[in-house]
């Protein structure tokens, strides 16, 4: 099979195993390195992932599609996640989600089209005394507010 | 042994058991949906919660072993009540279409919500929708119906040797199908309709032909192969509707493949041959029999039969030949390239076997030599066969002979044949088969022939009673 993924991600694998029982344990870190090189899972990768762990690519499928974090679709360069649980809900998401929708001009779960956003739902970010809260990638930014959202996607608009 | 008790009933367990197999022995039933004997267990669907005495909360009962001194109620309020909360939440979604569904009258959902669910829905949210895959000729999808207890996913995993079914996603938008929507592969896929415990896998070949509480239940062997699975033929009116397998953890545990499943419908073609024919035309017993009588009487014939044939049949056409055609010879025939059960072997990981007639074993243990031992044939040759045993096999040992055909036959194969007696179906018949293991199952009959057509054995005896008859006059 023509391979896809780095010897970085190789590398990174080699030293994980050790830490876990078994190498089905390995799947969600694996997924972790794989987007980590893609941004996205692509089914290239997600069948790599499955050669080197050893099962069905099927099996890596529903785990990837389990888990909102992982990405199966491509995303922009700021992922921006709102959380819209309940404290998150009560302190005013829906009015972030619905500006962020109007600010970028795509709904949620879609991409701007210069690459730069992608906007998506998240259940609870465990941020809840600080609600609402989001995450921008791997960053957390929390007690949200309209203007705070907008100073934000104003900043990683002029640093592309 | 260690002891449990289950609802006040004392009862021996043996260690590893879990609480539904020891509660089943007990006699006391505990729902299920996503557990099955033949699968792993997942305690998925909650359906299945007794209380356990010094454990906290409920337990589910398809996890849970039994053990020393352990004491299960399985009808406590907590229990009622819990299963009351998980049957609501698995109607969330569920259509309740029932009327227009195939699984109505043997549908798990429908039992257990009329035995445990309320009978009022305090839901009234709009239902969650998909649109369904194609999954092949074999199983129809409705995804609405499904309760997500992965039984299909574990069959096709565990049992299939195949992992074609998959969860995507999860929670309220779950979907379980086939991997990037592909049809279905496995030859197993029947089994799918028979485990799914709701409507939402279905059998195509099934589908609004007959309604389940219709059916009669005939409980018989497959003839597919010399594996000899146990199944049932559902029929009603004379006519099949469709064959499920019947447990049988010798043999072929709760599973069927396909081939065996839908064998049946060459029983019921319409091209099925089922008046005596002489060539092209259509005769009379009374003749059929005169011409059997005078191609025969006297010579000494070679006698092919299939090993799809019951013991019984075979050995009357053995007691036949010694009686009444002395000399003549006795050769079995069945599946190209397994003559004798030597070559006889497993063709899948699963259940099929080479030999596709059910009855090798049996006619190997009569005396019956394989035709592969047949030298040269004499000018009239009778071909016997149950209707699953290759003629191609036999017919090319013997051409250019005169052949009498007796059995089952369609239009298509009895061209060559100058003489066919129609004969009766493994569905039509009783009698004695023995699989590739030497395990001597019975046959039953589900369906009642025609009154065109005639046992073997009673041809036989008709045209002896003929012989005799004239040699006294």
């Amino acid at each position: 099979m023509e391979k896809h993924l780095s010897d970085k991600f190789y590398v990174a694998m080699k030293k994980l195993e050790p830490r876990y029982p078994n190498k089905k344990a390995l799947i969600l870190p694996a997924l972790h390195q794989a987007q980590e090189e893609f941004g996205w899972l692509p089914k290239e990768a997600l069948e790599e992932v499955a050669e080197y762990i050893g099962v069905h690519p099927a099996q890596i499928r529903e785990v990837a599609s389990f888990y909102t974090m992982y990405n199966l679709k491509p995303v922009g360069k700021n992922h921006l996640k709102i959380c819209t649980n309940v404290a998150c809900c009560l302190r005013g998401a829906d009015e972030l989600m619905n500006f962020a929708e109007k600010k970028l001009g795509i709904k949620c779960g879609e991409s701007t089209s210069d690459g730069l956003f992608s906007l998506s739902e998240e259940e609870c970010l465990g941020a809840c005394t600080t609600a609402p809260a989001m995450m921008a990638n791997d960053d957390y930014i929390e007690e949200l507010d309209v203007n705070k959202l907008n100073e934000y996607i104003e900043k990683m608009k002029v640093l592309k | 042994m260690p002891k449990c008790t289950i609802d006040g009933k004392e009862i021996e367990v043996k260690p590893g058991e879990n609480l539904i197999t020891v509660a089943k022995r007990a006699g006391v039933d505990i729902p299920v949906f996503c557990y099955h004997p033949g699968l792993t267990v997942v305690a998925q669907c909650r359906m299945c919660y007794v209380e356990v005495e010094k454990m906290p909360k409920l337990q589910t009962a398809c996890s849970t072993m039994a053990a020393e001194g352990m004491v299960v109620k399985t009808q406590s309020d907590p229990v009622v009540k819990g299963r009351a909360g998980t049957m609501e939440f698995l109607l969330l979604n569920h259509p309740l279409d029932c009327p227009i569904c195939d699984k109505a009258g043997e549908c798990d959902l429908q039992d257990n919500s009329y035995g445990h669910g309320s009978a009022y829905m305090r839901h009234s949210e709009e239902r969650r929708t998909y649109v369904d895959v194609d999954m092949g000729p074999v199983i129809e999808k409705n995804m609405n119906r499904c309760i997500h207890c992965t039984r299909c996913i574990r069959f096709g995993e565990e049992v299939a040797g195949i992992h074609e079914m998959v969860a995507i996603k999860r929670g309220n938008n779950i979907d379980i199908t086939t991997i990037d929507g592909n049809p279905l592969k496995t030859e197993y896929a029947g089994n799918y309709a028979d485990i799914c415990p709701t409507g939402s896998l279905t059998l195509r070949d099934f589908r609004f032909r007959k309604r389940a509480w219709m059916l009669k239940k005939t409980a018989t062997v497959c003839e597919g192969c010399s594996k000899g699975c146990n199944m049932e033929i559902q029929h009603e009116g004379n006519v099949i509707y469709r064959c499920v397998p019947r447990e049988n953890l010798e043999i072929n545990k709760h599973w069927m493949c396909d081939e065996g499943r839908f064998n049946y419908h060459y029983t019921q073609d319409p091209t099925r041959v089922l008046t005596p024919r002489s060539g092209e035309a259509t005769i009379g017993w009374e003749n059929a029999i005169q011409n059997l009588k005078d191609l025969t009487d006297g010579k000494k014939i070679t006698f092919l039969v299939g090993s799809d044939l019951t013991q019984e049949e075979l050995a009357t056409v053995q007691e036949y030949i010694n009686a009444y055609q002395k000399g003549s010879s006795i050769h079995h025939f069945g599946t190209d390239g397994v003559s004798e059960s030597v070559d006889d072997g497993q063709a899948d990981k699963i259940l099929k076997m080479k030999s596709k007639t059910s009855n090798l074993s049996g006619a190997e243990k009569l005396g019956i030599k394989s035709i592969s031992h047949l030298k040269t044939a004499t000018d009239v040759v009778v071909v016997i066969r149950g209707g699953r045993a290759d003629l191609n096999v036999a017919l090319k040992q013997v051409q250019g002979k005169k052949l009498i055909g007796m059995g089952v036959f369609l239009e298509k194969e009895i061209s060559t044949f100058s003489l066919v007696l129609p004969g009766l179906a493994f569905t039509e018949k009783e009698g004695t088969i023995i699989n590739h293991a030497g395990i001597e199952q019975k046959i039953k009959r589900a369906i009642v022939p025609k009154n065109t057509v005639k046992a073997v054995s009673e041809v036989l005896m008709l045209a002896a009673n003929k012989k005799a008859k004239e040699a006294v006059v």
